[in-house]
């Protein structure tokens, strides 16, 4: 009995101490700096030149972000589309241009200087002096190696190269390229701001090792590459200057809950996807900021060809379920933040945005008169409604409300609750029994790389040769004034014809301790920390 | 004994040969195709076979089964489908988080428990008695995600005393020990009660008083030891349990152990870290079962003489 008592009491004593050793995430040092304003020069489109701008001071400090998306994917260059992965290489990588806002000008990053040769070739020279962070040069072979790899013109299939078109890449010295695509590309800047510039030698020598360890030019480097969570710190050799930052952490936390609670006990400095029913508590908050904006994301009720064969023949049910959903209560009521509610099937900050009319705001009496147009009165036949609990916010009240909408005009949805996984399970299974998916589609603003979803490249197209044709369009038409004419109609067309039901725009919404100031909260949901610091 | 002993090792062998064979299957026949969840939704078959042959999923899933028992006969259990990650290095760094969150919190709860358990048979339906089974009513009514979040908004937001996240240090393990220790101590403190109620009324424990030992050593020696019995084998199981995932709390708390970095796996479809992180759960629970047998067959002699 006494050793046993012994032995109770040196476990304890035993489980105490081990408690005590374990090694914790100091708190680094968060020295107040200062860095001096960049010079960089917002050029046309045609040719320009930038100044870099040095650091006053070193990189000091550690910030933790915790953001509601897990990681997906490994690092295999242009072999993934997981959002939380692309924002992380926005820290990691660097781009030929930088596109800061929806429209604006292209600004240089590894590329100082471009010039457009003809409709498919563009010419740019290379930032000399740029080192990537294993310590090798940046050079030309590096943008041939990524571009023509990204854009599918290598054997090489690649999940990025669906949005370009096909481009080669012609080294004419160390620093100096030129660009051409198989036909004109209108996209093009917007794609060079997706497509990270990864080294020649290393996709060529290293293909293994960089799907683990990322090699980029860009202001952090990767330090550990944990599940769930990406410890990065400053590249002091970085060619605009170190970062302010010593040591940024990403870390996948799923449950909101979670994420908020680690924010007000300050073991966070920096969370996103704030839920509408959280906001309330940060804006009370004396040490905390919320940066909103509206995502550059299509919330839609995606409809997949064959499994609803009225909707594929009938317009006219089409727009019975449009005008069935009150999608301003959805904004107002359930997403709040900064969303809006759908007024094209491209989102409001994408290039050449265009509001449709008519509104199809909710009116259950012209849906029911639809639905007689329809030949189907009584609602039609029964189908099912998916939506997907833990992916998009509230999306299980969204179903819910979507369901009582439709329901009252007399519609016969059948709502399916399930985890995303399941829902994409059943959207590529031949056996699959789902009809209508609340989805999402985001994009960087450029119009192609938005309607590319619609297109024939993916499940939801139903075939209509004038939507593929104008999505073309959209891509290949250079002439600025004619592609926003172009854009416009494939709005107007898709507007009338329904193929989908547009819900809102997504809120993006992100919240930090005021002591975090500088961080680039951008529509297409990048978060830049390169130009932040951490003040006192 | 030794027979005893290696008649459960086989045991455990198959039981954990069960349990990854069944979770390799579920996981490829019932749980979703992880290269859907990598391409965008809706993208086109090509594609998303192309993603499959990168993670190697586009095999015959017998030859895919076969391939991991051959790495888990060398000791390989896979990379990671997200970021390459060796397994059995992301496994055996969340190991220790666990293992240790589990052992603080037996201690704790065992404490606990032997204290109210003991206090509420001595004084029987007596005041104490009363507030004890209270506790354990309102105990066992309390979901351990409300208690969590419950707590974390008023010692770490509100009061700022104890970390809300993370395993940082000592101050850490409070508030997860008490949200698992609530979920565990009304089991073991009913138990202590009732099998203490018992011994307190056997011949034994009557003749040591009649012998006229004092009352404290009748109660901590004659009586503590034959009431232990239950008590290791219960808290032999919740030591397995706790082991083999608990799930909520370290979700909660975002706990770097074995529960989190497997559910994390779950929702992802990261098929290889699922399987390590059932893989060590259930060696842990069988192997913590295994020894709690021993200890129980070295506390009570009937048990070895079964063994034979």
């Amino acid at each position: 009995m006494r050793h046993r008592r012994r032995l109770t009491i040196l476990v304890f004593v035993l489980a105490v101490v081990a408690a005590a050793c374990t090694p914790g995430d100091s708190e680094g040092d968060t020295t107040t700096t200062t860095r001096a304003a960049d010079t960089t020069v917002a050029p046309d489109t045609t040719t320009t030149t930038v100044a870099t701008a040095e650091a006053t001071t070193g990189p000091s400090g550690s910030v933790r972000f915790l953001i509601a998306e897990n990681f997906w994917a490994d690092w295999d260059p242009y072999q993934h589309t997981a959002q939380s992965q692309m924002r992380i290489e926005a820290q990691i990588f660097d781009y030929l241009v930088d596109v800061p806002d929806t429209g604006a000008p292209p600004v240089p990053m590894l590329a100082t200087e471009w010039t457009q040769i003809d409709d498919r070739t563009w010419e740019f020279v290379l930032r000399e002096g740029v080192i990537f962070h294993d310590g090798s040069a940046f050079d030309a072979a590096d943008v041939k190696a990524s571009i023509e790899l990204a854009s599918g013109a290598t054997d090489v299939a690649t999940l990025q190269a669906g949005s370009w078109i096909s481009t080669t890449v012609e080294i004419i010295d160390d620093l100096t390229v030129r660009l051409t695509s198989e036909e004109p590309f209108a996209s093009l800047f917007a794609q060079l701001r997706s497509t990270i510039i990864v080294s020649a030698d290393d996709l060529a020598n290293n293909a293994e090792a960089i799907k683990a360890q990322p090699n980029g030019t860009g202001p952090f480097r990767l330090v550990a590459n944990e599940p769930a969570r990406k410890v990065m710190e400053a590249n002091t050799d970085y060619w605009q200057g170190a970062p302010q930052i010593q040591s940024l952490t990403w870390e996948f936390i799923g449950d909101p809950d979670t994420r908020l609670s680690a924010l007000l006990a300050g073991q966070a400095d920096v969370i996103d996807r704030v839920p509408p029913q959280h906001l309330q508590v940060i804006e009370g908050s004396d040490n905390l900021v919320l940066d909103s904006v509206t995502g550059i994301e299509s919330v839609n009720l995606f409809v997949l060809p064959g499994r609803l064969p009225i909707w594929d023949e009938n317009r006219a049910f089409r727009e019975a379920v449009m005008r069935s959903i009150d999608r301003e209560v959805l904004v107002t009521g359930l997403i709040q933040g900064a969303s809006a509610v759908a007024t094209s099937f491209l989102p409001t900050e994408t290039l050449y945005h265009q509001v449709g009319d008519p509104a199809y705001s909710r009116d259950v009496d012209a849906a029911q008169a639809l639905l007689a147009e329809a030949g189907v009165p009584d609602g039609g036949p029964e189908f099912e409604l998916w939506v997907a609990s833990g992916f998009l916010p509230r999306a299980e009240e969204v179903g819910a409300a979507i369901l009582a909408n439709m329901e009252e005009v007399g519609l016969k949805p059948k709502l399916v609750v399930t985890d995303l996984s399941a829902m994409i399970d059943d959207i590529f299974s031949e056996d699959g029994t789902g009809a209508v998916y609340h989805l999402s589609w985001s994009s960087n603003g450029d119009p192609f790389s938005h309607a590319f979803v619609y297109s024939e490249t993916f499940a939801w197209f139903f075939g209509d040769e004038r939507l593929q044709e104008l999505i073309d369009l959209s891509a290949t038409t250079t002439n600025p004034t004619e592609r926003e004419r172009v854009v416009q109609e494939l709005q107007s067309y898709m507007w009338e014809q329904l193929w989908h039901v547009p819900l809102y725009n997504s809120d993006f919404t992100v919240a930090r301790n005021s002591r975090l100031v500088g961080l680039d909260v951008r529509p297409n949901f990048q978060t830049v920390f390169y130009p932040a610091s951490i003040s006192e | 004994m030794l027979r005893f002993s290696l008649r459960r090792t086989a045991q455990m062998a198959i039981v954990v040969f069960g349990v990854v064979t069944l979770v390799f299957f579920i996981l490829r026949l019932a749980s979703g195709d992880p290269a859907n969840l990598m391409v965008p939704p809706g993208q086109q078959e090509d594609l998303v076979q192309l993603t499959r042959e990168r993670l190697g999923t586009d095999r015959p899933i017998l030859v895919q089964y076969g391939e991991y028992l051959a790495g888990l006969a060398r000791g390989d259990l896979g990379v990671s489908f997200h970021g390459g990650q060796p397994v059995l290095d992301e496994v055996l760094k969340a190991l220790p988080n666990t293992a240790l969150l589990a052992a603080v919190t037996i201690v704790f709860s065992s404490a606990v428990a032997l204290v109210l358990g003991i206090g509420a048979a001595l004084r029987a339906n007596g005041a104490f008695d009363r507030v004890v089974l209270v506790y354990v009513s309102v105990a066992l009514a309390t979901p351990s995600f409300w208690l969590a979040i419950v707590l974390v908004l008023f010692f770490s937001v509100r009061l700022g005393w104890l970390p809300a996240i993370d395993m940082e240090g000592p101050e850490s393990f409070v508030l997860p020990v008490i949200t698992l220790a609530v979920a565990l101590t009304p089991v073991l403190i009913r138990m202590i009660r009732l099998s203490f109620l018992e011994t307190l009324s056997d011949d034994h424990v009557r003749a040591a008083r009649a012998r006229g030992i004092p009352e404290r050593r009748v109660i901590l020696v004659h009586g503590l030891k034959v009431a232990a019995l239950p008590l290791i084998t219960l808290v032999g199981l919740q030591l397995g349990l706790i082991l083999a995932g608990s799930y909520v709390v370290e979700y909660v708390f975002n706990w770097p152990g074995i529960g989190k970095l497997t559910l994390d796996a779950v929702v992802s479809r990261n098929f290889p870290m699922v399987q390590g992180g059932v893989l060590v759960a259930a060696l842990a629970f069988v192997v913590v079962n295994f020894v709690v047998d021993l200890a129980y067959a070295a506390v009570d002699p009937r048990i070895r003489l079964a063994a034979r």
